[in-house]
């Protein structure tokens, strides 16, 4: 791995330099499926053309090419100082501890950002800063290769970065078009590094007495190379294509079992991701507590399950739409002028609840005061945040009351939007308990809304028992179609298990509907501020509710638990004929009640179909796999170290230069070990120092490096070709080398010979030689 | 010499480094995507592949037309001199060749010039020739050693654009650069006048008889008395002697040792394997020097085999071996030069070289020299057979030469000194001359 490294003029650096911005860039564009817009490409390029001119400029003024990669970097810090410092900088460009606090921020957001967005992205300031502080390295990494190292073949390394990440990500993966750029982009650079280098080796010349002395043609016609190239690269990337094309997909289901649990890469990002983390709190802490000056109690939703993913209740994943800010948001859908509604400001502050969901009591018209980008989701209202969470979040959300009288529900229409349609499928199969039971509640039922109340007033009944414990006994936890039947049957479970119930029954009599996760209204407390009553409520109001549609009125909550939350007054049997007004929402459960879940609803809701076992197996193969990555990695030294060797024993057997071989062998052996000594020794002195150590008290192994020595002196200081090799002078080589290297091993200690091998010191000069420091040659 | 040749294909295209990395990463890539089913990366997988493979087979079907001639500056060289090799090279195809490296061709023992880039070269100019279609290639090369050496062919490798693949291709032909023994320069005076003196004398008189036109000349202090002129003393008063010009054509002898019989027969391959066997060409040397000092001096020098005397050192040898001047330095020279290393004394057992020994007059004898590396009995022998025919008659002796074969020719009265090495082949020429009576007191 000898880099030539003749000294490059500026053009010719400038041209590589311009060749490796090029490729770095069109290989960031296959991100482009990944992230909304374009500016965040423009702002890739930008760091890009900064970091890799920045080093052709201080190439070009002679720094050591050592100390370019640094000041790459310096200058990429400054970069992002001037676009994401903001007013923590010095002259714009200089940072300050508080541009490294911003960093550290917008790196913390940009890892959520990553955890929490669906495709395509919004680039928010966090994600653009992970780009650029991304593109950035690239381009330093990229630099080292192409103009240090002088191997621009494997700059592909880090460009293949950006174009990787797509593919495990959506299905489609990068654009094909992109791919065929990169690659051709790819050419280029190494079309250019071959003009360059034949251009610097003929300037240079050769050196020495042997050097041939070279009278090219004046002028040559540069046009027919250009050809061929282009010639050459079409070829090539077009047998790519077709082959790309042509070759069948074969399914991962074949190698690795079901795709869905079987691979190590999620595709796309789980809500529930921080979701559960945070619901799974074991401990009761406080959520959030809020000041609501009207008065007002809501539900406080933080996402919404709408469809079956198999048997499971799942929230729709989609992605983030940049323009959903959440300082206006929609009417809610269906909500029509006829009903009355009010707007009453309600103060959050969150305490311990850390979700990328927003507790939002739905509707809401608005929200202000929140930190971070937060986007509501169409239809749901849900609000989630790309690249922060609620931690520390103090909020006022202004919420829309929506007042509906029993005889505006009992008018709604039974024909529905098709879009609205998705929220009553069922799957295909479904135990038959569920069929009979809808009907023969709802058979009685004049209108939808009566049907609903039905439902309610069914499961509110006294043949349900609340209980956290009976479906885990019973073995029926969760919320798919057996356990609806089974609870149907047992009629003994908590929240999750009414909420699916009630969604089903209602989809099954005709009702779209859907469930709600989040907080029911939580518990007063003494303390006033601005005589507001302050409410908290902690991780024992977690809750799930359903949700049914009513033409003209929208999603309304029902609330089918008996013993939490409250009923709301419409959903009262016979609410609308005694015209009462609607009942003030008064807390059915104080602080200390009995009945609250403390089972995760999310676990119940989404995840009982998990085998055990095949989580423990797919446990196995991640941290199989993880662990055989680990040992791959720590053994890359020592297969370099043993390459070396092989290809030194091939030297001795080939005869080229065979003793030189050996001794380098040897010398590096002893590096290894740490008794290399200084640069500069003989190999007379070194062989001195060798055999003064103890295991070279053994005659054999000192008369073996003895010959060594001998032969390499001969080799490189007598006559050229008086040591013309033989076959047997190769093989008693290879054996004294042998018994040399045994020797000096035996003579370290355990540790000494485990770092040897893993972490072969020999092989830091390589790398120093490469990148121009001092040499230090072994021996 | 100068002949368009197309370019042979030598080899198989092969992968730079480069392109095989790329080949591997490709694989490794198809693995990956394959395996994670990745549509996107396969393209870039199949990139990897296909491109050195398209490499590859553009260097195969892309084969240069070239024109080689090479001239070396001197044609002749002296052990361990340096020759200027120049090599010119044409574009005949129509398309310009670029992206070629260049290495010529030199047996081994000899350090040719690294390999090197191979500057682009324009189309073939039919008319109105500019030179844009030819390279100029130039380089010395050192001989350390005489024999006959073939340079070229001219190894071209040929890469495509991008760097992933290369071919090697031979252009043009070898052509022979000659390296003849290092001469070392021989005392004259010693060398000719005193020594042989008698013979030359004889020759004159003999071709000449009628002829009386001796210049007379002060007496030196060395000069034989019996060519003193009395009758030239008698009438200037002072001791004069006969002065003759050496007109006519005096010849010498050399008898090079080129079998090497005397060695053991098991020790042939070992010495064939390490080279240059450093007897032979010690007495090669001695045979040059000797040669070349006598041909200046006018003689005509026939130089034959020990083992077969009538027979030239080499097999196409001129003359059975006879040179003379003008030219015949050269030729002598040449002849040396492509003396093959010693082969096997096949068929020399067979008869001791029938010893036409036809006594000669002692006025007829030439002076002969014999240059023994490792002689067995027999060629001792033919030399004590031809010994009446020279005088005088020295043996050059290197150290190979067997106790057995030096008491036999000292018996014969042959003349025997020791070389050791090159240094002493001026101080062994010059024992010659003043050692005679010593030589003659202690000898049996």
């Amino acid at each position: 791995m000898r880099p030539d490294l003749m000294p490059l003029s500026r053009a010719q650096r400038l041209a590589l330099t311009a060749a490796s911005f090029l490729f770095l860039v069109i290989a960031t564009m296959a991100l482009g499926p990944l992230i909304a817009g374009s500016g965040w490409w423009w702002l890739c390029a930008f760091i890009a053309a900064g970091t890799l001119f920045s080093g052709f400029g201080l190439r070009s003024i002679r720094t050591p090419p050592s100390l370019v990669p640094v000041l790459e970097l310096v200058v990429l810090l400054l970069m992002l100082t001037l676009l994401f410092g903001g007013g923590t900088s010095i002259a714009l460009v200089v940072p300050t501890a508080g541009t490294f606090e911003t960093f550290g921020e917008l790196m913390a957001g940009a890892q959520r950002t990553i955890e929490q967005q669906s495709v395509p992205a919004v680039p928010v300031p966090p994600l653009t800063f992970a780009l650029a502080v991304g593109t950035g390295l690239l381009a330093v990494v990229v630099d080292i290769l192409v103009q240090t190292a002088r191997m621009p073949a494997l700059a592909a390394a880090p460009a293949l970065v950006p174009v990787l990440i797509p593919g495990f990500i959506i299905e489609a993966g990068a654009d094909v078009p992109t791919l065929v750029l990169t690659a051709a982009a790819y050419l280029l650079l190494l079309r250019v590094d071959v003009r360059v280098r034949r251009r610097a080796r003929l300037a240079a010349g050769e050196e020495g007495d042997q050097a041939a002395t070279v009278i090219a043609p004046k002028r040559v016609p540069i046009v027919s190379t250009f050809g061929a190239s282009l010639g050459l690269a079409a070829v090539g990337l077009l047998a790519a294509s077709v082959l790309a094309a042509s070759t069948p997909s074969v399914s991962t289901s074949l190698l690795l079992g079901s795709p869905s649990q079987g691979t190590l890469f999620a595709r796309g990002v789980s809500p529930f991701i921080d979701l559960g983390r945070d619901l799974r709190r074991p401990e009761p802490l406080p959520a959030f507590h809020y000041f609501a000056r009207d008065g007002d109690r809501p539900y406080f939703t933080l996402l919404t399950l709408d469809r079956f993913e198999g048997e499971v209740w799942a929230p729709t994943e989609r992605a983030v739409d940049g323009d959903n800010t959440v300082d206006q948001m929609p009417r809610p859908d269906g909500l029509s002028s006829a009903v009355e509604t009010s707007e009453h400001p309600i103060d959050v502050v969150v305490d311990e609840v850390r979700t990328t969901w927003l507790p939002v009591p739905y509707p809401a018209a608005r929200i202000e005061g929140l930190k971070g980008s937060w986007f509501w989701d169409d239809g749901s209202l849900t609000v989630r945040s790309v690249d922060t969470n609620t931690g520390g979040q103090s909020y006022q959300v202004t919420r829309l009351e929506v007042e509906p009288t029993p005889q505006q529900l009992r008018a709604a229409d039974r024909e529905f939007d098709d879009e609205l349609a998705s929220f009553l499928d069922l799957p295909d199969e479904m135990p038959a308990i569920i069929g009979e039971t809808a009907a023969a509640i709802t058979a009685s039922a004049a209108s939808p809304y009566d049907a609903a109340v039905a439902i309610q007033a069914y499961l509110r009944g006294s043949e349900f028992d609340y209980s956290t414990e009976a479906p885990v006994e019973d073995g029926y936890d969760g919320g798919g179609f057996d356990v609806i039947a089974t609870f149907l049957e047992t009629k003994a479970g908590y929240c999750v298990h009414f909420a699916s119930t009630m969604a089903v029954l209602a989809r099954e009599s005709g009702i779209p509907s859907r469930i709600s996760i989040g907080y029911t209204q939580g518990s007063p407390t003494d303390e006033r501020v601005d005589g507001v009553l302050r409410i908290e409520v902690d991780t024992h109001d977690l809750h799930a509710w359903p949700e049914l549609y009513f033409e003209g009125v929208g999603w309304v909550p029902f609330e089918p638990t008996p013993g939490r939350g409250t009923v709301p007054g419409y959903s009262r049997p016979g609410a609308g004929e005694e015209g009462a007004p609607p009942l003030a929402s008064t807390p059915a459960t104080g602080p200390g009640s009995t009945g609250r879940p403390d089972i995760d609803p999310d676990t119940g809701l989404a995840g009982p179909v998990v085998d055990p076992v095949a989580t423990a197996t797919q446990l196995w193969i991640r941290t199989g796999v993880v662990a055989l990555v680990v040992a791959v990695l720590l053994l890359v030294p020592a297969a370099f170290r043993l390459s070396r060797r092989l290809a030194r024993v091939r030297r001795i057997r080939h005869g080229e230069r065979p003793a030189d071989a050996a001794w380098d062998e040897l010398a590096a052996t002893a590096v290894d070990l740490g008794v290399g000594g200084s640069g500069g020794e003989t190999p007379r002195e070194f062989a001195a120092r060798l055999t003064g150590r103890e295991a070279f008290g053994d005659a054999a192994a000192r008369a073996a490096v003895v010959r060594l020595r001998d032969a390499v002196e001969r080799e490189r200081y007598g006559p050229d070709g008086a040591g013309t090799p033989s076959a047997a002078a190769s093989a008693s080589l290879v054996d004294d080398l042998a018994t040399a290297r045994a020797a000096l091993l035996a003579d370290a200690v355990g540790a000494e010979r485990a770092r040897a091998i893993l972490m072969p010191p020999s092989l830091v000069d390589g790398v120093r030689r490469v990148l121009g420091g001092r040499i230090a040659r072994g021996a | 010499m100068f002949r368009p040749r197309s370019v042979r294909v030598s080899a198989w295209p092969r992968l730079t480094r480069r392109g095989g990395s790329l080949m591997i990463v490709g694989v490794l890539l198809l693995a990956v995507s394959l395996w994670f089913d990745l549509r996107d990366i396969l393209l870039l997988a199949f990139v990897g592949i296909a491109m050195p493979i398209a490499a590859a087979v553009f260097v195969a079907a892309r084969g240069p037309r070239l024109s080689v001639t090479r001239v070396f500056a001197p044609p002749v060289v002296a052990a361990g001199a340096w020759t200027r090799v120049s090599i010119v090279v044409k574009n005949r195809g129509r398309r310009t060749f670029d992206g070629a490296h260049w290495r010529d061709t030199v047996p081994d023992g000899l350090m040719g010039p690294p390999e090197a880039i191979l500057p682009a070269i324009g189309p073939y100019e039919g008319v109105l020739p500019s030179g844009d279609d030819t390279v100029r290639l130039e380089y010395r090369l050192r001989m350390p050693r005489r024999g006959v050496y073939s340079i070229g062919p001219l190894r071209i490798g040929v890469a495509d654009p991008f760097g992933l693949a290369r071919i090697d291709r031979e252009a043009g032909a070898g052509h022979e650069v000659v390296v003849t023994p290092r001469i070392t320069p021989l005392d004259a005076a010693l060398g000719s006048a005193a020594s042989i003196d008698g013979v030359v004398h004889g020759l004159r008189r003999r071709t000449h008889p009628n002829s009386d036109e001796l210049i007379a000349r002060e007496y030196r202090y060395g000069d034989p008395l019996r060519r003193v002129n009395w009758a030239a003393t008698a009438r200037r008063g002072e001791l004069m002697v006969r002065e003759e010009e050496q007109r006519g054509d005096p010849e010498a002898r050399i008898l090079l040792d080129t079998t090497l019989s005397g060695r053991p027969p098991g020790t042939l391959r070992r010495d064939d394997d390490e080279g240059a066997h450093f007897g032979f060409e010690l007495g090669i040397e001695v045979a040059a020097s000797i040669g070349m000092h006598l041909l200046e001096r006018g003689f005509r020098v026939r130089c034959t085999q020990v083992a077969d005397p009538e027979r030239g050192v080499i097999p196409g040898a001129a003359h059975g071996g006879a040179y003379r001047m003008p030219g015949g330095d050269r030729m002598l020279l040449e002849d040396l030069a492509r003396l093959d290393r010693p082969g096997r004394a096949a068929g020399h057992e067979a008869e001791p070289a029938p010893s036409d020994a036809h006594p000669r007059a002692r006025e007829a004898r030439s002076p002969g020299f014999a240059v023994l590396v490792d002689p067995d009995e027999s060629d001792a022998r033919a030399l004590v057979a031809l010994r009446p025919t020279f005088e005088p008659a020295v043996a050059f002796a290197t150290d190979g030469v067997s106790r057995l074969v030096l008491d036999l020719l000292e018996d014969a009265d042959w003349r025997v000194v020791r070389v050791r090495r090159p240094a002493e082949i001026g101080e062994a020429w010059s024992g010659i001359a003043t050692t005679p009576r010593e030589r003659a007191t202690h000898a049996p």
